[in-house]
Order: C-alpha cells, then structure tokens, then sequence
C-alpha cells in the first residue's frame, strides 16, 4: 500500500491496481474489461475456462480489504457484449453491501437499461468535490482528473540490460491515471516527464520509481 | 499402349528439345509407372520437374487411349511447392510437355495469389494437374463435397519436400496425404528432396510409418556429382577489421572485382535489412553499377521479383543482392559465382546457394564467402572442410503437433463434417501422429467441442458442434469464415503494403517496424529513401526522399543454429589454432593465418582453448559482470546450456541474468558478481536432474512462451484478423502473451501449453546435445580466466543483443535495487 495526497485528499493505492479515496470511502477501479474470456470463447478461442472466476475473486479482495461504501469503476467495465458473465456479474452486485457506480467507457456498449435494472447508476462522467471521474483521460481547468482507459504500464531498465515492464498509477500535475484492474489485460509503456510521478504494481508492494 | 510405346513419347520428346534423359529421370519414370510411390533426391535446376511430371502425363495416355480426340476431365495429380514463387516455372515446364505430347491436359495454379474469380472457375472445372501451397490444399478440404473432387487422383508431387518437412507445414502436408489416401483411388504419392542429412526418414515421414505406401517404394538419388570451389574474401589488414557485427560492409570494395569478372553474381544475406544496405551501399559507393545491380527479397512486390528474376535468366545483370528468397527453385542459367555475407548457419544451405552458379555441364560451382567479423574467419575455414565432407544437416520432423491436427479437425468440420473412427486411423497412420493415444484423440476432439475437457452450465463456447449420428460439424457461418481464414502453419507480422502517395506499389513491410516510424521519419526499403506520410488502413503512404540518412527496417531473420557436425569441424579448427598460435606452421589455412593477430590477442588476454579444456571468462565493463562459457557447440545447445547454468546458479542466492549467446559460446551478464569458484565447487556442469532443471529454467525464461505464441495461432487461440483490416498486431503478441500466463495458471495440463514446452526441447534445445557437450564438458580442465576488458572471442556475445533473461529475486527487491543503481 502507499497513500498519496492529491489536494489534500488522501489515496491509498493498492498493489491490486486499485485506489482507496479515504475522504470519500470510496473505492476506485479501472478497466476491469468483464466477460473478455467468455467473449474469446464465444468465438471459437478457448481460453480457459476457469480465469473467468479470477476477476471476481480479486473483486472480492478490494472491497474486503477497504470496506468501501461507494465502488465506482472508471469505465471498460464490460469488454463486449451480453454473454454469460452477466450473471456473475449480476450474483457480485447483489452481495455488494456498497453503492455502486459505473462511469461509462468505449467498451461499454452493453446498454445502461441492463445495469439500471440490477440498481446501478452510469454516468459519463461525474465531480466529487475538486475531482473530476472519467474513462478517458480528460483534463479540464479548477478540477483534477482521474481515469482509466490508458492501461498505464512502465518500463524500468537497469545495469546488466535489465529491464522490466509492470502496471502502474500514474500521476502528472492534474491527473491520476489507474492500471487496468483486469486479469488478462495488457499495458500501454508511458514516458514520464521529470515531474510525474509513477507507482508501480510489485507483487504484494507498491512502488514509486519516477 | 505398353510401357515401351509410352517411354518412346518420353524419349522422343527430349531428343527433340536436344536433351538426353538424365538415369535418375528414366528410374523415375520406370518406378513410377510400376505403380510406386517414392522420394527423389535431387537438386533444383536437374530436371526434377520432368523426372515426375513426364510419367503422370504417359499414366494419363495409358489409361485414355484416344487421349487425342477426348479428354476427361478432372483432378489427376496435385504439385505441391513451398514458395508460390515456383508455382509458375514448374506451370510453365508442365504446360510444355503436355502439350507437345498433345496429351489434353491442363495444368493450373492455386496459391494465395490466385484471384476469387479464378478460384471459383477452377471449382467447377478443376485443371488436370494443380500446383498448390499446403495452405491452399487445406483450404480445398474446407469445402464441401471436396472427396468428389480428389477422386480420380493418380498422383500428389511434394515439391522442396527438405523445406517443408522440418516445418510443421510438413506436418499440415502429412495430414492432407493421409485423407487423400483414402479418398483417392489409386493414388501415388512422390516427393523431391534436396540432400539432407536424413534422407529415409524424409521418405517415412512423407509416406507414412509403417504404411502399405512405405512398403511399396524407392529412394532415387540422382547423384549428379557436382564440383564446389569455395573461396574466403579475406581482409587485407586485420587492423581495421571488426570483432563483432553481422554486416560485412567494410568489405564492401573486395566485392566489386569479383563482381566485374564474372558474367553474373548473386550475392546472399542473411536478412532483408542486411539486403538493403548492402544494396545501398554499393550504389552509393560505385554508382556506375546503377542498372546493372538489382536487389530482390521476399517484401519486394512480386512485379519487381519477376521483373529481377527475368533480367538475370537474360543476362541483363551484373549482380542480384538477395536473401533466401532465391535459395530455391528457379534456373539461372547465366549465374557464375555466388557471394554468401556472413555465415550461413547451415553446409545445406550453403551447398544449395552454391548450387545456384555454374549450371553449363562441366562447369564448376563458385561460392565465395564473405566473413562479417574476425572469429566469423574460423567459421570459413571449417565450412571449407564441412563442404569436402559433405557435412549436411538433418532436417528434424515434427512430432505430436497437436496445434496443426485440431486445427485440420476443424478444416475438415468446416467442409463436409468428420466421423471420429473413420479419421482416427488415418491420422494414426501419419509419421507425425503415430504414438497418437487415444486419450489424446479424445482431449482433441474435446477441445474443438467444447473449448476444455469438462462442459460448464453457463457456457457459450462455440465452434465444431456434434451432431445427433455423431458427426463433428461446424454449423456457425461466422466461426466456418474465420476458421478459412486462419489456415496455415507460417505465424507472421501483420504486412502492411508500402505506396506511394500519388499511386504504385513498393511492396510490403512489417506492421512493427511501420509503428516505430512517425510522419516525416526517413527510412530504406526495396533499394529507395521514402518519407513516411500517413498510414491509412492497411497502406503506408509515401513520398521520394532526398535525404541520404535513413532508418533500414529491421526484419526478424531466422537465426539458424550450427549443426553437431559443423560444431565439431569449428572445434578442431580451433584446436588447431591453439597448437600453433604464434608459430611459423605452414599447415594454416588462408582463413587462419589471417587471423593469427587476434589469435595472439586473445592468447595474451586470455587463452585459445585446447581438446581437454573448457574456458570461462570473466570481466567487468561500466554494463556489468560479464561470465562468457565457450563450449563451442553451436546457438542452441548454448541457450539452453545458458538457461540451465544461469537457473542452477540463480538457486545459490538471488540474482537476475541478461543471457546471451552465439555459436560459439554464451554469457552470463548480471548486475552482482557471481562467486565462479562456487560454480565450479558445486559442479553446476553436472548432467544430474539435467531434464527437471532444464524445464525449470524454461519456465523462468522466454522460450515456451515464444513457441506458444505460434501455438496459440495455429490451434486457433488467438484469431488475427481479417485482410485488409488492422488488428494491431500488437494484439495478438499480447493477447498470445497473455493467453501463456492463464493456461500457467489454470490448465496447465493442456496439451498445447505442454507443447510449447516439448517443441522448445526438441526443436529448440537438442536434448541428446546437450547431454553429449556437459558429458564433454566433464571430461574437460575448467580454465577460468579472470581477465581485464572483454578478450576478441567475447566481443561477438557480448554485443548480441538477442537475449534471454532469468531472475530468482523477488520482484519488489528487484525493483528496489534497480532503483538504486540508477540513483548512482
């Protein structure tokens, strides 16, 4: 765990690739690109089975772990179409003592009716406070951004040509970017200017290297 | 007709075109018309075509008496050929004889280039002979009611079959045969083979183990005895001369005499971007070669290719810079020396491109080989002897490829639909398939059923369906056209095709290279500067560019590795070298005396070694600690041997590897000092637990995960897209990358994840090799020097820049010291 301050808020960034917004309990989750799996094997991949049920259990982790009373995802919740994870996902909310909440992003294409039915609120973007929650990475002047859809990744390089690529948070002056929290998912290589700052995700710990 | 009257025809069509029929040709015809299947051993530009093509047309007139007045119709014999580039000259040599015999017959072709209109005519009038690619053959047992059209096939012709059989499109070719056995009523089935180590085996693995068509058979080598004289291009001073590099340039000037003495050159290299700058170079440098020196590759449009291949059969060049993609088929008549750059990584492969000069009969072949750094001259030397000996390599078929079979189970699921027990023993009966066990057979068809061994309640997996008599079917419109689309063994990049901006086609180039470039960057490509304007769709738009410095694309070249026999001739001339560095010998070959400077380099820094004994050295360099192990057994019993010492090494305390290695020997390269005294008390050479340490060490690198990837496409994990419209690349590297960790994680009891790891141990690392270099290594002295600077035999590892990395820290330590380092 490490907890930044953006305007004097506090973030708990967890090696999970989630935030904790401790002012506003409430936990923030990007890209978590539900029903991929079932997606690949709708078409004729059969990726195992069995990863489907990974990101739920993780799910359930976060939300142990920080007792939220909001979780809002910050956009690619769902990868594709209705398909079968639909239902696990509708079995998840139910247990869900937590608001829950789903700022729409270009994966989401499945239509809000459904989620509306399961008693979730989609916006396209919304502002808590001076914060600014979107999928997109959207800076506007007198709010500070956070948002996904990037699915930041860094590149570190050592001595010996040692070199790694890992997930990370990533923080400029006005925005914080999220890692995608999906199992399954890539990454995007950012360049950070001397300024940023960059977590990344190591196993059990995270890291600030730039 | 009897056989007297049909050889005749054969006789007195050659007599008329002047020739007179080689023995190998005549025994061909004789076998073939017995009845025989069989293999061919000759090499291209020997009247192979003919040797095959003359008795499935005499076949032909034999059973159509009046072949002159009527013709049936149908599909008599298939040709198929690994490059759709040949498909035209054996068309052109076909079309010659059957219709000077007025035999009737039709010849066409069916490759990926051929249009959709041709495609469908060809449908309902099939030509009497096809020549086809594996690809396209597949594809045709994806369409319905195809046991109709290959029913009155006498013959199928695998063309190149040395190329194709250690491939696993000889796997996909093993597979077609095996159904077309039985569909096909009296078919014959022949393959033509340059000389490899193997020659029996290529002939079981074609016809089947221990099948009736093995029984009935013969091997015919055509023994057309061929003199090679193979020349060094040898540096005048070695002052100048580098340790290291793949290029070649600085001997860009010993090139132009041997051009300009000679009616016509080629010059080969071992990949397209080294194929560019040479062609660059020289241009630049004698500018009066322009018109008569031309480049050809295989990302070249196919109007340029032919347009070269055209001007060299007519002599209008001097010289041809090129890669592989003339290495086989075509005769060039007026071709008279060949220039290899760099080391061929094969004695095959480098007797075939000598095979390419020198065709007149009598006249010897001239290779000349061109030494792109110092050690690269020891390389020569042996290559010398490799090719007196005739040392060629085998060609290792591939074995259990359950990737290729699911996805012909899914071809044939596609067409007309299969029954399990009838196709069973047809796959049994392949070469590759033969230890097939039937639980293996169930988790395949499984897997193309239901996506996994067990059915899940809410599962939507959908491709190849069973029906209620038990028929395996593909019902799906969608899952049938992606599936065609997908046929094919040969994972690439995504090729995007290069334009320019007011019109005309350049050619096609890799989508990675493409997505470095940003609009206005400068690069090389077929011989010209382009400026990058826009990418749009699937085209790179470009403009002339009078800029001189430019980036060169840089193509994955295959990297082949040394033979075990070529490995054991380097070794000796190394051994050699040791006896008499820094004496006056008179025995040294021109390669070796040239070398004698860093010879004594190396001595003085460090040592040459002898027979029984095994170097190690170590050095420190603003990079890091340097480890170099010299077993001098070739690159891929060195990426193993670096993986297993770098994994037993890696238990002793944490650390993380940058492993590199070439034919020569490999490196160990860390941020930490690695104690070597412990290496060596521990015995880490030790042939004990070799196979649970080396599939260890494979789990801790790169390699399973690469053979996975290609995997993973083949079975039709992973879906690439359809043409002309962008997926990223990118994608399918990830995603196939990603697709590695799940199976780790939760199947790893498939068997196509298991493969990834057999193919890499058998293909990859040589297992037998392996065992036989540390039982090698055991009996040897260990030197280890401690030296100051990297020694002359190091420079070409340390500077490779291909490598394989292994770590044992924990990730967050590592990290943490990384970190560190860089703060210094």
């Amino acid at each position: 765990m490490y907890t930044i301050t953006i305007k004097n808020n506090h973030f708990q960034l967890s090696c999970s690739g989630v935030a904790f917004w401790e002012e506003q309990q409430t936990l923030l989750i990007a890209d978590v690109h539900l029903g991929k799996i079932s997606h690949f094997r709708k078409h004729g991949s059969a990726v195992p089975h069995l990863a489907i049920q990974k990101n739920f259990d993780r799910l359930n982790e976060s939300v142990e772990q920080f007792q939220p009373e909001k979780v809002i995802f910050l956009g690619d919740l769902f990868h594709s179409v209705l398909n079968a994870e639909w239902n696990l996902f509708e079995h998840w909310l139910q247990q869900q003592k937590a608001e829950v909440i789903l700022i729409a992003g270009n994966h989401d294409i499945i239509s809000p009716i459904h989620y509306e039915d399961l008693g979730m609120k989609i916006h396209q973007e919304l502002l808590i406070d001076k914060f600014r929650l979107t999928h997109h990475p959207e800076e506007q002047e007198g709010s500070f951004n956070i948002c996904g859809h990037i699915h930041p990744g860094y590149h570190l390089v050592g001595l010996a040509k040692q070199h790694l690529k890992l997930k990370c948070f990533f923080r400029s002056e006005n925005q914080l970017i999220l890692p995608a929290f999906g199992e399954f998912t890539g990454c995007f290589v950012m360049k950070p200017e001397k300024q940023d700052e960059v977590y990344v995700c190591a196993n059990a710990k995270v890291i600030q290297v730039n | 007709m009897n056989k007297k009257e049909l050889l005749a025809i054969a006789d007195h069509w050659f007599s008329n075109q002047g020739w007179k029929p080689f023995p190998f040709q005549k025994k061909t015809w004789n076998d073939y018309l017995k009845g025989k299947n069989g293999l061919l051993n000759a090499p291209t530009g020997s009247g192979k075509t003919y040797a095959l093509w003359v008795p499935i047309v005499l076949e032909y007139l034999k059973k159509n008496p009046d072949y002159k007045t009527k013709h049936e119709k149908g599909l008599k014999a298939i040709w198929i050929t690994p490059l759709r580039a040949l498909s035209v000259e054996i068309a052109q040599a076909a079309t010659r004889f059957a219709e000077e015999t007025q035999s009737g017959l039709t010849v066409g072709i069916r490759t990926g280039d051929t249009s959709q209109k041709e495609r469908a005519a060809q449908k309902k009038s099939m030509p009497d002979l096809l020549i086809t690619t594996p690809e396209s053959l597949h594809l045709l047992l994806s369409s319905k009611n195809y046991p109709k059209m290959f029913k009155n096939l006498n013959a199928i012709v695998a063309d190149e079959w040395h190329e194709l059989l250690g491939s696993k499109r000889g796997v996909q070719t093993e597979l077609a045969l095996s159904r077309l056995k039985t569909v096909s009523d009296n078919l014959k089935i022949w393959g033509i083979s340059a000389t490899i180590g193997n020659l029996p085996q290529a002939q079981e693995v074609l016809l089947g183990a221990e099948s009736k068509a093995l029984q009935n058979s013969t091997l015919i080598k055509a023994n057309i005895q061929k003199q090679i004289e193979v020349k060094s291009i040898i540096p005048q001073s070695m002052e100048k001369f580098p340790w290291r590099g793949h290029l070649g340039l600085h001997l860009l000037d010993e090139v132009v005499p041997i051009i300009n003495n000679s009616k016509t050159t080629l010059i080969f290299t071992n990949t397209r971007s080294q194929c560019e700058l040479w062609f660059q170079k020289l241009m630049n440098k004698y500018p009066e070669f322009a018109g008569e020196v031309a480049m050809h590759h295989g990302s070249i449009n196919k109007e340029t290719r032919l347009w070269v291949e055209q001007a060299i059969r007519n002599e209008s060049l001097k010289a041809v810079i090129c890669t592989s993609s003339l290495d086989l088929g075509v005769d060039f008549a007026p071709v008279e020396t060949i220039i290899q750059i760099g080391g061929p990584k094969g004695v095959a492969r480098f007797l075939q491109r000598a095979g390419r000069s020198g065709h007149q009969p009598g006249k010897a072949s001239r290779i000349y080989f061109l030494p792109t750094h110092a050690i690269e001259l020891i390389e020569a030397s042996a290559l010398q002897k490799a090719v007196e000996k005739k040392a060629v390599e085998d060609r290792i078929p591939y074995l259990q490829s359950f990737d290729v079979l699911v996805q012909y189970l899914t071809t044939l699921a596609v067409s007309d639909g299969f029954y399990p027990k009838e196709i069973y023993p047809e796959i049994k009966s392949t070469f590759c398939f033969q230890d097939l066990t039937e639980d293996e057979w169930r988790w395949c068809l499984n897997f193309i059923t239901k996506g996994s061994q067990s059915l899940q309640s809410y599962d939507e997996y959908k491709k190849v369906e069973i029906e209620e008599d038990g028929k395996f079917k593909v019902n799906h419109r969608g899952v049938a056209m992606r599936h065609r689309l997908q046929i094919g063994t040969i994972v690439s990049d995504a090729m995007l095709t290069v334009k320019y901006i007011k019109g005309g086609f350049i050619g096609a180039i890799e989508e990675y290279f493409v997505s470095k470039l940003t609009p206005g960057d400068v690069f090389t490509f077929a011989g010209r500067n382009l400026e990058l304007s826009r990418i749009k769709g699937m085209q790179v738009l470009v403009r002339k560019s009078k800029k001189k410095t430019a980036k060169v694309p840089s193509w994955m070249g295959g990297r082949m590795a040394f033979s075990a026999q070529m490995s054991e001739l380097l070794r000796e001339e190394l051994y050699e070298a040791a006896e008499s560095v820094g004496s006056n010998s008179k025995k040294r070959s021109p390669e070796m005396e040239a070398l004698q400077p860093i010879l004594e380099r190396q001595q003085l820094e460090s040592i040459i070694p002898k027979q029984d004994q095994f170097l190690i050295e170590t050095f420190k360099t603003r990079e890091g600690y340097h480890e170099i192990f010299y077993p001098f057994e070739g690159r891929f019993v060195h990426e193993a041997l670096g993986s297993l010492l770098a994994y037993r090494i890696s238990l002793l305390s944490p650390i993380s590897f940058s492993i590199a290695f070439n034919d020569y020997g490999f490196e160990l390269l860390s941020d930490q000092e690695i104690d070597m005294q412990q290496v060596l008390d521990n015995n880490l050479f030790s042939s004990e637990f070799l196979m649970d340490d080396l599939y260890k060490s494979l789990n801790a690198t790169e390699m399973a995960r690469r053979k996975f990837r290609d995997i993973a496409v083949i079975a039709g994990l992973v879906f690439t897209g359809y043409p002309n419209k962008l997926v990223k690349n990118k994608h399918l590297q990830s995603s196939s990358q990603l697709l590695f960790d799940v199976f780790r994680d939760y199947e790893d009891d498939n068997l196509l994840f298991q493969q990834a790891f057999r193919e890499t141990f058998e293909h990859q690392l040589e297992e037998g090799r392996l065992r036989q270099a540390l039982e090698r290594i055991h009996t040897q002295e260990i030197i280890w020097k401690a030296c100051q600077k990297p020694t002359p035999f190091s420079f070409p590892i340390i500077t490779d820049r291909l490598r394989e990395k292994l770590s044992s820290e924990k990730l967050e330590d590592r990290i943490q010291r990384m970190l560190k380092q860089l703060e210094k």
